[in-house]
């Protein structure tokens, strides 16, 4: 039983990072219509601001603040003077470029800070927690705790606040929200400035487990993406499920399916994106893309 | 407005990630050359009478550049400090400095064999090299071109095997010699014990499991409880930890190669509250660079094998060795901080190594130099531990194949005769 419930979160936990980029993805593609590859490398950037913050003697927590809010200027800059001439352009196009920033931006850390791996600092300790007679690490429930609170301010900008309103609006017809007096241009840049800094709170949730270096999140990325598909590219809640979706299946069918095992649990996530590709198209919580002609 | 259908997404998604995939795998060399003396007539490539050039495949980049970092550092910097006192005085009477011309791989097989494809036609010998899957790619083409390919950081049997591999020589022990010591320690410990085995599912792992295996056959006292597995490319061991945590074993084996991997399993099973005594392979138990920042101390025992002296501890740290050593490194290694990875003080013992076979090659070729490297007995290289030594002439051995058992202090690591 111990064993299942630990298996469970630490699926959770792992899932949640690969949930905060697949997030991320998403809002840049509802707000700009492109799938941002270089979302985990400018996360890994951010994380890198917030290690060489802390081998200066800043806080942890400070230096990973400052991070988040580097990532957020830097996420708004790359929209503006980057993909903001790719938006209206064929979408190809634009995933190339930024399939382009993501082996710029892990040339520039590696140059910087070198390939070596850095030991990244944790938030939470390495004890555990007895929850109803079984332990469970504390560094799990943190990173899935943090990832969750981070998703609900999201949540609650985007329903609850007028610049919320507003970045929807950009999101669902740019046109109509340009006529209505919204500065659309402005809007783009906070959209993929939250998404980056949401990259960047990932970034440092797992730097301290994977170590630091310029490819960490490389793999992450890869994971999110499916996350992406699983859960439908609309749907928010959607990916994040679909997220914690691969991250415990991965982790439960490793251990008690034994055909599959540690050596194929890799593909436990693809296979079911094959599957739910032929069944659902669109992702388990995804909607149809109507195109009115 | 968007045009494209959710389906044309999708596939957009996975032809990028494949397309990243590919780009992930290719990108990221780095050439730190030196100047390639063109081969005279009669001599063999990458040597005149005033140079030699050696040629490395080693990672720079990705999860295992740290290590891969060092061994390409510990050369520079032995030869480096030989080229400022004027050079080696080769067996030929000619006096030669010593160029390194090394090339990342990213521990990538195919990226390896390329770098090797690369230097060939410039470098007298390839050495040094670290990774048993990237020094395996060009094993066969280095024995079809007649390269030399030595003390590379393996410990794969099959370099050691002078009849399936002419032109090679491992350097750091077997895998199975490790694991041998490792488990003759334990199996004389007198007490009963349940061990766990975690290993990389290759070559590295299996010999790892095998030499283990092979010391506690037939002893009643320590029973294997369970083992599993994982790939050197999965970036968690998660469950695989909480899966042995909950085997109840007091003794835990990781034969494991990867530094990331091997700090997050120390941390993840103080998550579990596991608490067993760790047996670790030499080149995944760096004090600084792995036991420190993964918490070793909550243990009852750290143990791993060695046959260099580590400079972090405190026994050694006003040893002649090893200030000449720490100098030349900051010099000419381009590596300034205190190592964190033994991989370059192994690296500086091929260097030294080397020097003896330049010492006693007689010709200018290839041949004459894989002969003299072969005659090598008996030798005690700078940083040795007591009771370890080269020893290139046995024909089935790596040139090390000597190690002592060691046990972590909270700094470095002390030599030990039982396990208790």
């Amino acid at each position: 039983m111990g064993k299942f419930v630990q298996l469970v979160v630490d699926g959770l936990s792992t899932g949640s990072i690969y949930g905060a980029i697949a997030l991320a993805i998403v809002l840049v593609n509802q707000a700009t219509g492109l799938i941002n590859f270089a979302q985990g490398g400018m996360a890994v950037l951010a994380a890198y601001v917030a290690w060489w913050l802390t081998t200066h003697d800043v806080p942890l927590v400070l230096a990973i603040l400052i991070s988040i809010l580097f990532s957020f200027v830097l996420g708004a800059v790359v929209e503006r003077w980057l993909m903001r001439r790719f938006e209206r352009g064929d979408p190809d196009t634009a995933v190339v470029v930024t399939i382009g920033l993501l082996t710029l931006i892990t040339g520039i850390c590696g140059w910087l800070w070198t390939y070596n791996n850095q030991q990244f600092p944790s938030l939470f300790p390495l004890g555990t927690v007895s929850v109803l007679g079984v332990s469970i690490s504390i560094r799990s429930i943190g990173t899935t705790l943090v990832i969750i609170v981070a998703m609900l301010l999201l949540q609650g900008l985007f329903v609850g606040t007028k610049l919320g309103l507003a970045l929807r609006a950009v999101a669902i017809n740019p046109q109509s929200a340009a006529f209505s007096g919204l500065p659309v241009g402005r809007l783009l840049m906070v959209g993929w400035g939250l998404a980056a800094a949401l990259g960047a709170v990932a970034g440092a949730l797992v730097a301290p487990q994977l170590t630091l270096t310029p490819g960490m999140l490389d793999n992450a990325l890869v994971y999110a993406l499916a996350a992406v598909i699983l859960g439908g590219l609309t749907s928010p809640i959607g990916v994040v499920v679909a997220a914690w979706i691969i991250g415990v299946l991965e982790n439960l069918a490793a251990v008690y399916v034994d055909f599959i095992g540690f050596d194929l649990k890799v593909a436990v996530p693809f296979i079911l994106i094959f599957v739910v590709l032929i069944v659902r198209p669109q992702g388990l919580f995804g909607r149809k893309v109507v195109v009115r002609v | 407005m968007r045009r494209h259908t959710r389906s044309r997404t999708a596939f957009r998604i996975v032809a990028g990630a494949s397309a990243l995939a590919l780009m992930l795998a290719g990108c990221g060399s780095r050439d730190d050359s030196g100047r390639s003396g063109a081969g005279d007539s009669g001599t063999s490539p990458g040597i005149t009478d005033t140079t030699l050039t050696l040629g490395i495949t080693t990672p720079l980049s990705g999860a295992t550049a740290g290590p891969g970092t060092c061994t390409v550092a510990g050369v520079k910097a032995y030869f480096g400090a030989k080229n400022a006192e004027g050079g080696i005085k080769f067996g030929d009477g000619k006096t030669r400095t010593v160029e390194i011309k090394a090339l990342d791989d990213g521990y990538d097989p195919q990226k390896a064999k390329a770098n090797y494809d690369q230097l060939k036609g410039d470098v007298f010998a390839m050495t040094a090299g670290l990774g048993t899957p990237t020094n395996r790619a060009w094993r066969q083409a280095a024995i079809a071109d007649e390269v030399p390919q030595v003390l590379v950081m393996t410990g794969d049997p099959i370099f050691s095997d002078e009849k399936e591999s002419p032109w090679q020589l491992g350097f750091v022990p077997k895998y199975q010699n490790e694991g041998e010591a490792m488990g003759e320690l334990l199996a004389t410990s007198g007490g009963e014990h349940k061990v766990a085995i975690l290993s990389q599912n290759d070559d590295y792992g299996k010999g790892y499991v095998e030499g283990f295996k092979k010391a506690i056959e037939g002893k009643d006292n320590i029973k294997v409880v369970k083992e599993l597995t994982y790939e050197a490319t999965d970036t968690s061991v998660d469950a695989q930890l909480t899966e042995l945590a909950s085997s109840g074993a007091d003794v835990f084996f990781n034969a494991m190669s990867i530094t990331p991997l091997m700090i997050s399993s120390l941390q993840k099973a103080q998550q579990l509250n596991w608490k067993p005594s760790w047996f670790l392979p030499s080149n995944t138990s760096s004090p600084g660079a792995i036991l420190e920042p993964g918490g070793a101390s909550a243990y009852p025992g750290v143990y791993s094998v060695s046959f260099a002296k580590a400079p972090a501890s405190p026994a050694f740290a006003s040893d002649e060795d090893v200030q000449t050593y720490l100098a030349a490194l900051k010099q000419y290694g381009d590596y300034p901080d205190p190592p964190a990875f033994p991989h370059c003080q192994w690296s500086w013992m091929v260097g030294a190594t080397l020097d003896q076979a330049f010492q006693k090659m007689k010709e200018p070729t290839r041949e004459s130099f894989m002969e003299a490297l072969r005659s090598i007995k008996d030798y005690q290289a700078p940083l040795m531990l007591e009771g370890t030594s080269v020893d290139t002439t046995q024909g089935d051995q790596p040139a090390v194949s000597s190690v002592v058992v060691q046990k972590y202090n909270g700094r470095g690591y002390d030599t030990v005769q039982s396990f208790d």
